[in-house]
């Protein structure tokens, strides 16, 4: 009879438990205590920051030779850092279909951040799909955690209200994640998408968003623009080895992909999103959310002004 | 049999109940979102169920792998109903819900007859109801009603409020349990309070009376019971009983061998052996020998009584409106066969509940009629159908969602979207949205969008990227209408219009 007993006050107790914990959950969410201010976001601004276009044989050693190129990861990553490695890890597909970034991308961006004293490496994203899916198809959770790095699902628990101080994009849900590491990298791929045209490392930028981000298609270029804005990238390295040209964001048809075998790295976010529409076949100055981004002072808008250097290897 | 012998039985019961219950959970757990290649092991204990080898019988074309079924069927001519006692996980969980309830120097009961009688009068009435098409038979049966009630409530709700309890707790720890223990999103079902409702009631109604629904009112320990009555396998009384009657004391019908055994109604659970001081409680084998089978006397007025119950209760669905509806406003799962069809094969088990990753796939309420509550329906506002993934068609015991391969899956025609032109931002308000053509699955996009001149809600000409559907590209797996960003209602909605299960084909 005591055992029964035991059991039976046992569930009575630990429902008791709960209460607290049910108190809490309906009580204020933590206040956002960004880590990262805004203001001195702004600051990327700036004339030629240097562009790297590398073309070769495996997506694996152009990444490598782009960052190289770039004066190697030691210029982005201090020793102990702390840092987002954020891919497009959107939608569940494979990586021939190009919806996601290419795994091998990811792999040596991963690897020189703890080659350059990295503490930690986190990899995760905001999918459309269902995250799990995502994860798992597009081969990025396996080859991340393969890499060293934490893999996380974006937790609802986790989001707090950022201030992007934007013309149209002001206070909006992001996940704290992103807030509380020391340096992000921005690695999308580059694709078609329907209502933006590209999507490159800006629009990828979507992914440390939470609540309804359907409403800031309403006007998706400025918003893209003023999330770029009002939040930093310290490297940018945008995988364009497979290349989504028609059917994007979400793409899965072979025919719409197109091998081009190329990686473009760059500190300044909006130089690496105009390099990357010209390889696409794209006048920047066509694309809203670039011309936006320009009209914010965000860099330039004419390829022919970006220090622009392509090499194969 | 001596008490020693008596708690060896009654332990080995309650190890292989817990067994039986653990190996439950564990499949249904994995079917939620799993491999889909591992998933056909998903319906094992449906398998094992001769009323759906009844219901597989009945609505055709015959799948031989509920002959397993057979097995429990003749190991009861064997045993009896070891199988309520010994293997069903919810026997299992009322025997708990059983045991704590007990109280010490609890008022022996009398057996009563009338009650045991109801699941055979119950079984009765929903057999006779399944000749006539309609197969209510899933509502009550132990492995659809346990299925149904853990993948909509329990598990849920278990996830939920360890989430909150780890959310108390200190980061790391929640950390670890976010990872290990709960889902990535928190599922959510349509009437999950009223399953959980019935079957929490369900679990407290033991407190009340032991095994409260074995005992009055499962079918499947009724067709169990039926065949019981005619076992080898048999407890008896030797001749060093001294007619204390304290075998009687924890009986799982309030019977007991010495007095009251009813062979239909035993589950061979061994509390009477563990109880007897005097060691007088013997298991023999052999032929019953006629006139000695005790059982409980149905009666075949009763009987008779009970079959003119499930005629009426046939009929009533037969003359609904839901029957010869020309529209109907709900979608089914990819791969449902034809609504008729639909509704004899599928037992409302909720496998394909839990198995769909997106939580698009939710039991009726009243949508497809009455009979057809809690039969599967996708409800885009909650979710949609995933291009890539078919687990549902996989994990259906019935095939009333046919195996459908991953390709087949995906020219599987739902249903078809329809843009409500009042509500889309891009016809009402004239400004620019394409979400829903940005999430649209089909290669060849069944939703674009064409560049128009419109006058915006200022006045203003604008160019604006107008929304259409192409229909006959559309399989309506309703993920436009999911991620519509529309607070009030989905400006994009999917219907049954041109859904393919009702079309003659192949």
């Amino acid at each position: 009879m005591k055992r029964r007993t035991f059991v039976r006050n046992g569930m009575w107790v630990s429902s008791g438990l709960l209460v607290p914990a049910l108190a809490r959950a309906q009580g204020a969410p933590a206040s956002p205590a960004a880590a990262r201010s805004a203001p001195a976001v702004r600051a990327q601004t700036g004339g030629a920051a240097g562009v790297i276009q590398v073309k070769g044989t495996s997506p694996y050693e152009i990444t490598r030779r782009a960052v190289a190129e770039l004066g190697g990861m030691n210029q982005f990553v201090s020793r102990g850092d702390v840092v987002m490695v954020k891919p497009n890890i959107g939608w569940n597909r494979t990586t021939e279909q190009a919806a996601c970034t290419h795994p091998e991308v990811l792999r040596a961006v991963i690897e020189l951040a703890f080659a350059a004293g990295a503490k930690k490496v986190v990899v995760m994203d905001n999918t459309c799909h269902k995250a799990e899916d995502c994860y798992q198809r597009s081969g990025i959770e396996a080859m991340a955690r393969r890499a060293g790095a934490e893999v996380r699902f974006s937790d609802e628990n986790r989001l707090v209200l950022h201030d992007f101080k934007g013309e149209f994009l002001g206070k909006w849900p992001v996940y704290r994640d992103h807030l509380e590491v020391d340096k992000f990298i921005n690695v999308p791929i580059l694709k078609h998408h329907g209502s933006s045209g590209l999507t490159i490392a800006m629009k990828n930028l979507f992914g440390i968003l939470g609540g309804n981000r359907g409403k800031l298609h309403r006007d998706m270029g400025e918003n893209i623009a003023d999330l770029a804005n009002g939040f930093r990238s310290h490297l940018v390295v945008v995988d364009a080895w497979r290349v989504l040209v028609r059917n994007g964001p979400v793409g899965g048809r072979l025919s719409d992909v197109e091998e081009r075998r190329t990686v473009i790295a760059s500190p300044q976010i909006m130089h690496a999103d105009v390099a990357a529409a010209a390889l696409f076949g794209r006048d920047a100055r066509q694309v809203e959310f670039l011309q936006a981004a320009h009209e914010r002072g965000m860099g330039e808008i004419d390829i022919a002004k970006i220090a622009l250097k392509s090499l194969s290897a | 049999m001596d008490r020693r012998t008596g708690r060896l039985l009654q332990r080995a019961r309650i190890l292989s109940q817990i067994i039986f219950t653990v190996l439950f959970f564990l499949l249904l757990v994995r079917s939620g979102g799993g491999d889909a290649a591992r998933l056909p092991w998903a319906g094992l204990f449906f398998y094992f169920d001769p009323l759906f080898l009844w219901v597989s019988l009945l609505a055709g074309p015959f799948l031989r792998i509920f002959l397993l079924a057979l097995a429990p069927l003749l190991l009861t001519l064997l045993l009896g109903r070891f199988f309520c006692g010994w293997i069903c996980p919810l026997g299992a969980m009322n025997q708990f819900f059983t045991w704590l309830g007990a109280r010490r120097g609890q008022r022996r009961m009398p057996v009563a007859r009338k009650p045991l009688r109801l699941k055979y009068l119950l079984l009765a009435a929903l057999l006779v109801a399944s000749l006539f098409t309609v197969q209510l038979l899933g509502w009550i049966d132990p492995f659809s009603l346990l299925t149904r009630s853990a993948a909509t409530v329990i598990l849920p709700g278990a996830n939920a409020l360890l989430q909150q309890a780890l959310l108390a707790g200190p980061e790391p720890l929640y950390e670890l349990g976010r990872r290990v223990l709960l889902t990535v999103t928190q599922r959510s079902f349509l009437q999950a309070a009223g399953i959980g409702v019935i079957f929490l009631g369900l679990l407290l109604l033991n407190l009340h009376r032991r095994r409260f629904f074995c005992n009055y009112l499962c079918p499947l320990g009724a067709l169990y019971g039926l065949l019981g009555r005619w076992s080898l396998l048999r407890l008896a009384i030797n001749d060093k009983c001294r007619s204390c009657n304290a075998c009687a004391a924890h009986c799982t019908y309030y019977g007991s061998p010495f007095k009251d055994y009813l062979k239909s109604e035993c589950v061979l659970c061994f509390n009477c052996v563990s109880d007897c001081p005097e060691a007088a409680i013997d298991l023999r084998f052999g032929l019953p020998v006629s006139g000695r089978r005790p059982a409980l006397d149905l009666g075949r007025r009763r009987l008779l009584g009970a079959s003119a119950v499930g005629l009426a209760a046939a009929a009533l669905p037969l003359i609904a409106p839901a029957r010869s509806a020309r529209t109907h406003s709900f979608l089914r799962p990819p791969g449902a066969v034809g609504e008729k069809e639909f509704l004899e094969k599928c037992i409302r088990c909720g496998a394909c509940l839990q198995a769909c990753p997106t939580n698009a796939l939710q039991p009726a309420v009243f949508q497809a009629g009455l009979e057809g509550v809690w039969t599967p329906v996708l409800v885009p506002t909650s979710g949609y159908c995933e291009y890539e993934c078919h687990r549902c068609t996989q994990v259906c015991p019935t095939h009333a969602l046919a195996r459908l391969t991953l390709e087949e899956k995906k020219q599987f025609k739902i249903g078809t979207a329809v843009i409500d032109r009042s509500a889309c931002y891009t016809y009402a308000d004239g400004y620019n949205c394409a979400v829903c053509e940005e999430h649209c699955p089909v290669p060849e996009k069944a939703i674009r969008f064409r560049e128009v001149e419109v006058h915006d809600f200022r006045g203003r000409l604008r160019r604006v990227r107008q929304i259409y559907v192409v229909p006959d590209l559309c399989i309506g797996c309703g993920i436009c209408e999911s991620v519509c960003p529309r607070s009030d209602i989905p400006a994009i909605r999917v219907g049954a219009e041109e859904e393919q299960r009702e079309i003659p084909y192949g």
